[in-house]
Parts: C-alpha cells; sequence; structure tokens
C-alpha cells in the first residue's frame, strides 16, 4: 500500500505580474522503500513540489488544488486539509527533508548533537534526554560519523560532515518519507559518493520511502527505482529508472538524457536542446515543451496533451510518443 | 584536430603559488597554503587541455595565474616563447583572454551588450565606432545569438543564463585571442542549454583556431571538449594523458578514486566504490612526500620516505606522478 500519495497537486507564486505556475498538476505514488527521482531543470518547479507537500511555503503561495494523502498507519489522511498545528504532526515526523545546501541550516552557535536531541524532544516530550542522546549516537554512526562529535559546533565540521549531520537531523524522528532535494550539489564527486552510498543504504535499511530531487541525472539514476521527469511545472514522464533511460517516449526526456556526458563507456553523440525552458508566468498554450520540440504539431501547439498512463507504471503528456524507430532515427541525423 | 607540426602557445614550467595561511596582522606569514606547487605543462596552437580535479586543487589558480590575474609566487609561464611578464599588459590580453563560471556575475548589469562586448576594441583603440558595430554583430552571429540587432542594445539582466555565456564568450573573442582560459563555463547552466554551448566553443575553435585552458571539475564535460586531461591533487597535476586514454587507462590512485566517483547517467551501470582514504584537507605547509600519501589505499613505505614522485611518461604521451606506476605495480 502506498505511503504517499499526490493527486494533482497545484501550487502558484502570486506575483506583481500575475500567478507563476510551479506546481501545476503533479500526480504520483510512492510505496514504503521506494525511491522517486524528480529531475528537472533549474526553474521547472522541483523544489516547490518539496516545499508544497510539506506545507512550508513562502507567503506569496497559493495552493490551487489537489490531495496529498498520507498514509497515517492504514488510515490515508490528506495532507493538505490539515490545520497547521496537525500538520505539525506530520511534518518531520511523517514527512522529513535535507534541503539543498544544508550544512547551512545547522545552528552555528549550537552543539551539533543538541540540535538533533532538541528536533527528537519536541516531537517526542516524553522521551528523556540521555534516551534522545542515546540516539542520536544511534543516527551519528547510520551516517558514519564518529559519536564523539556530538558535542563540536557545526564549524568544526567539514561540508560533507555537516551534510551528514543534517541527514541524521532529517532521520531523527524516524520519518516514513524523506525528501532529499539536492543534498549533494554543494560537494565534490568523492565525498558526494559517499553519500549517495550512505543514503541509498539507510533508506533500504528503516524501509523508508525517498523522494529525491536533482537537476543531475546522473545521480538521480543511481538513486532511484522510479524517476519522474519535471517540466515547466508537470510531470512530462514517469516510470521506472531503466525505462526513462532505454525507452524514454516523450521528447524531452529522451533529449535530456541524451544532452547527458557520460565519462564511461564508448563517446556518444549530444544532443541539444533548441530554445529555453518557458517563463512559468505565461507558460506555451497547448504541451508546454512543443516550442522547443522537434517532433511538434500544430496539435501540440493548440490543445494540451493528458498525463496518462501508456503501459503499467509508465506515464507521459505526449500527443506523438517516441517510438523504438524514431529513437533509432534521431541518433543517425 | 591534427595538433602534430604544431608550434608550443603556452609554456608552463615549475608554476607554484603560496598564499599566506592564517595570518596575523603585522605579523609575517609562517603558514603557507601550497595551491599550486610545481605545475608544468604545455598547450600547442589550436589545442584543448583540460585542468581537472576537486575543489581547491589548485585548478582555477593555475587559470588566473595564466591570464595574470595572481603572479605566480614562482616558476614560469611563456606564451610563444616569451615570458608572459615580458609582454605589454594591453599587447598580453590581446592573445590571452578569459571566459569566467558564472555569467549572472562576469557581466556588467549597467552596460548593453554591445558595450561589454565592444569594450576590449575600445580599449585597445580598435577600429572606428561603425567597425565596432559591425565586429560585434558578426560574433553575436557566430555564438547564435541572432538577429544581432535584437540582441546589441539589451541589458544582461534581460537575457538568460545560456545566452549571457555567450556574450562572455563573444567578448572573450573579441580581439582575436590565442588562447582562452575557460574556467568551467558550463557548470552554471542546465543540461539542456549546456549541450549548445560546449557544441559552441568547439566550432568556435574550429573557426578561429585557437586554444583552451579549459578548467572543470567534470571529467565527462571534459571529454567532450578538450583533446589531453591534467588531473590535479592538492597543487600537483597527478596524471596527464590524451582525453580518451586517460579515461580509458588512468593509473593514478586519485584519478582512478575520481572516475569512479563520477555517479553515470545508466541505472544498469555498477560503479566501483572509489578506492580512497578520509577526507582531503587543504595543503597548508605539506610534507615534502607524495600529496596524495594519506589518502593513499596502495602507499608503500618508499612514498612516505621520498619526495613528491615526478610526473613520468609511463606510455607514450602518458604521463603519472606515483612511484607505484614508474615501478609497474599498479598498470
Amino acid at each position: 500500500m502506498a505511503v504517499l500519495k499526490v493527486e494533482d497537486l497545484k501550487m502558484h507564486y502570486k506575483t506583481k505580474k500575475g500567478y507563476v505556475k510551479a506546481v501545476d498538476g503533479i500526480s504520483f505514488e510512492l510505496d514504503a522503500g521506494e525511491s522517486l527521482g524528480i529531475v528537472g531543470e533549474s526553474g521547472c518547479g522541483k523544489t516547490s513540489v518539496s516545499m508544497t507537500l510539506l506545507r512550508i511555503l513562502p507567503e506569496n503561495a497559493e495552493f490551487k488544488g489537489g490531495h496529498v494523502w498520507f498514509n497515517d498507519n492504514g488510515k490515508m489522511v490528506d495532507l493538505v486539509g490539515l490545520e497547521e498545528d496537525e500538520m505539525r504532526h506530520y511534518r518531520w515526523k511523517g514527512i522529513s527533508m535535507v534541503f539543498q545546501a544544508a550544512m547551512n541550516s545547522l545552528n552555528p552557535v549550537y552543539r551539533v548533537g543538541d540540535q538533533i536531541v532538541e528536533a527528537i524532544l519536541n516531537h517526542y516530550p516524553d522521551t528523556s534526554i540521555d534516551a534522545a542522546r542515546d540516539k542520536v549516537a544511534k543516527l551519528f554512526e547510520l551516517v558514519t560519523l564518529d559519536p564523539k562529535r556530538m558535542d563540536q559546533y557545526p564549524h568544526q565540521y567539514s561540508g560533507g560532515m555537516k551534510q551528514r549531520a543534517v541527514i541524521a537531523l532529517s532521520l531523527s524522528c524516524d520519518p516514513r518519507v524523506i525528501i532529499a532535494d539536492e543534498p549533494t550539489t554543494a560537494l565534490d564527486v568523492i565525498v558526494q559518493d559517499k553519500i549517495l552510498r550512505e543514503l541509498k543504504k539507510i533508506q533500504k535499511e528503516l524501509n523508508m520511502a525517498m523522494i529525491y530531487i536533482s537537476h543531475d541525472i546522473a545521480v538521480i539514476a543511481e538513486v532511484s527505482d522510479k524517476i519522474a521527469v519535471m517540466y515547466a511545472g508537470k510531470f512530462v514522464e514517469q516510470a521506472d529508472s531503466t525505462t526513462v533511460f532505454k525507452r524514454p517516449m516523450h521528447p524531452y526526456t529522451f533529449l535530456l538524457m541524451n544532452a547527458f556526458p557520460s565519462h564511461v563507456g564508448e563517446k556518444k553523440k549530444l544532443f541539444t536542446i533548441p530554445g529555453e525552458p518557458p517563463n512559468l508566468l505565461n507558460p506555451p498554450t497547448g504541451c508546454r515543451f512543443a516550442p522547443r520540440c522537434p517532433w511538434a504539431t500544430d496539435k501540440c501547439r493548440t490543445e494540451e496533451p493528458e498525463y496518462r498512463e501508456v503501459e503499467k507504471g509508465h506515464y507521459i503528456a505526449c500527443w506523438h510518443p517516441l517510438t523504438e524507430e524514431v529513437r533509432k532515427d534521431a541518433f543517425r541525423k | 584536430m591534427r595538433l602534430e607540426n604544431k608550434n608550443v602557445l603556452l609554456e608552463i614550467k615549475n608554476l607554484k603559488k603560496y598564499f599566506p595561511a592564517e595570518r596575523a596582522l603585522f605579523s609575517r606569514a609562517k603558514h603557507f597554503v601550497h595551491a599550486v606547487d610545481d605545475v608544468s605543462f604545455q598547450i600547442l596552437e589550436g589545442e584543448s587541455l583540460g585542468l581537472v580535479g576537486e575543489s581547491g586543487c589548485g585548478k582555477t589558480t593555475t587559470g588566473r595565474m595564466v591570464v595574470r590575474l595572481e603572479n605566480p609566487t614562482d616558476g614560469s609561464i611563456k606564451v610563444l616563447g616569451k615570458p608572459i611578464e615580458e609582454y605589454e599588459r594591453m599587447e598580453y590580453h590581446a592573445m590571452v583572454q578569459m571566459i569566467f563560471q558564472d555569467p549572472y556575475e562576469s557581466l556588467n548589469p549597467r552596460m548593453t551588450i554591445f558595450d561589454i562586448i565592444a569594450e576590449p576594441l575600445n580599449i585597445h583603440n580598435v577600429g572606428t565606432l561603425e567597425d565596432r558595430e559591425e565586429k560585434v554583430s558578426q560574433l553575436l552571429q557566430e555564438v547564435g545569438l541572432t538577429p544581432p540587432d535584437s540582441f546589441l542594445w539589451r541589458y544582461p539582466h534581460e537575457l538568460s543564463g545560456g545566452q549571457r555565456q555567450r556574450v562572455a564568450i563573444a567578448r572573450a573573442l573579441v580581439l582575436n585571442p590565442k588562447l582562452i582560459v575557460a574556467d568551467e563555463p558550463t557548470s552554471m547552466l542546465d543540461v539542456s542549454v549546456r549541450t549548445a554551448v560546449m557544441e559552441l566553443m568547439m566550432e568556435l575553435q574550429q573557426i578561429h583556431g585557437m586554444s583552451y585552458l579549459y578548467i572543470t571539475h567534470d571529467l565527462a564535460v571534459a571529454r567532450y571538449m578538450v583533446n589531453r586531461i591534467a588531473v590535479m591533487y592538492l597543487g600537483k597535476i597527478v596524471e596527464l594523458a590524451e582525453t580518451e586514454e586517460l579515461l580509458h587507462h588512468p593509473m593514478h590512485p586519485y584519478t582512478r578514486a575520481l572516475m569512479d566517483a563520477v555517479p553515470v547517467p545508466d541505472p544498469e551501470y555498477k560503479r566501483n566504490e572509489p578506492n580512497i582514504i578520509g577526507n582531503i584537507s587543504a595543503p597548508i605547509d605539506p610534507p615534502p612526500i607524495c600529496r596524495f600519501y594519506d589518502r593513499c589505499p596502495f602507499r608503500v613505505d618508499k612514498c612516505k620516505t621520498d619526495p613528491h614522485p615526478e610526473l613520468k611518461e609511463v606510455a607514450p604521451g602518458h604521463y603519472v606522478a606515483c612511484y607505484l606506476v614508474h615501478e609497474g605495480k599498479i598498470k
């Protein structure tokens, strides 16, 4: 049974020039122990999705519809309808998050261990301080930090260690779902590699569901069981990760996957995508990718394709899904 | 591109840059960060060399010394056989230009695109206003900002990141330089825009024949951009070879770890776990032994007692600084 079920989620930002349609009808399901990668370019709305799920939105954000069903021990609760104090019960304990550049989210004047103890005591007020400290020590071991470092301050940590501490913090209340939003983007590859390995291991060990958000297709390929490709506020394709990479049906997915260089294997031709991502104040009519799509027809430019399941677990929003033939042809050109 | 019989454009020998670390007010520095420590390499005319490494390895400092934004502590940089400090500043910058990482920071927001690209022409007093307009229009065309008339009088904030980087490229090209130092020119750009800028830089090289010193942390991007790759670790070049040779036969333990650490865009690819010990540290007064000693899983006694190994040719055109490789223990 799904631990999280999102239905047609919509959130727009109100600005002087109009509404920015950052999240415009997103749907997905997530089982326990499963990881979903959301990949997209800057400004496509991927971070807004995570903020909407947790309801940690800026003042100008307006919720425009949809549901976020969270499985609370067998009972599906719609987080969207909850009062703020009820929501607080699910935030961190139900769904927690590791932010982008999270190493800066530690308070510099408190010991790292104390900050995590505080989070535990906040959500489980009956816990004794000793029990909470024991728990933090275990969490430190889980993220391969020396528990002796609990009593140090953030400035005594390296970037990678801070990021691990923040992951420990996000795990402190035994969340069922963890949202990791570009948690390794500011780190060097060798440190990134370690954190990715740990995150994957912990996720499987604790049977947590994970939403991993990144612009880096290679990282997404490694951590995700299934992948959703986001473009201009919408999911354009979603499937298990192998299908997304080997048999993408949406032109944006196909071009994006093949625009990304790899340092192993044979040196393949890189694809370019003409133009630039659209402004979400006035997204194009019809399919939002149509102005940049080499396969677009008049229909694409006027009618918006529905996001639908074309084979089991494979969703796309495209009037002319790519076939094997078309994909092969594209490499010949 | 055929590089035989080409002249050496840039020759760097034993280049060093030490920065003072933790200096108290009025007292002389006692400790130094060895940001670049005895680096030597050459770039031929029309060639691209990639400097690849993690943050703090000295790749950017090397690039900044080549464009004279930083003075070397020791060592020499020669362009076309002449030490760079013997060139007039103006003369030098007509030959060597730079493209920076962040196109949001590197363009003056109060200048129009025309003024930005034409500024080097102003400084160097090249041509009349009409000539300059023609030159700038032609460059805008070349970098794919068309029609040029619709960009000339706009300001940087009206352009996207990819378009701004194209402006930065046009500005670097306006004086027909022989060498362009490009410091992570595509790392701030989105994937869909990045490939186009990479292709543009390669096309422009075909047309104008300049060389690139391409600085990047991304091995996969370097693969598409450069003829040879030099891998840097804490101020030293540890391995240097032709791009495909390096990627298919990495020999230095650090290069191998680095390659294993880079995620691969293929869910079915199983990467090896990088074989490396501990974490990177700043090279403050490093001991004279191999710079990679602390992190090397293969180290032997010799590595602890002998000086940092020389960058030696172990296969044609393939240079490695590692005793174990020199002695054939790592192949």
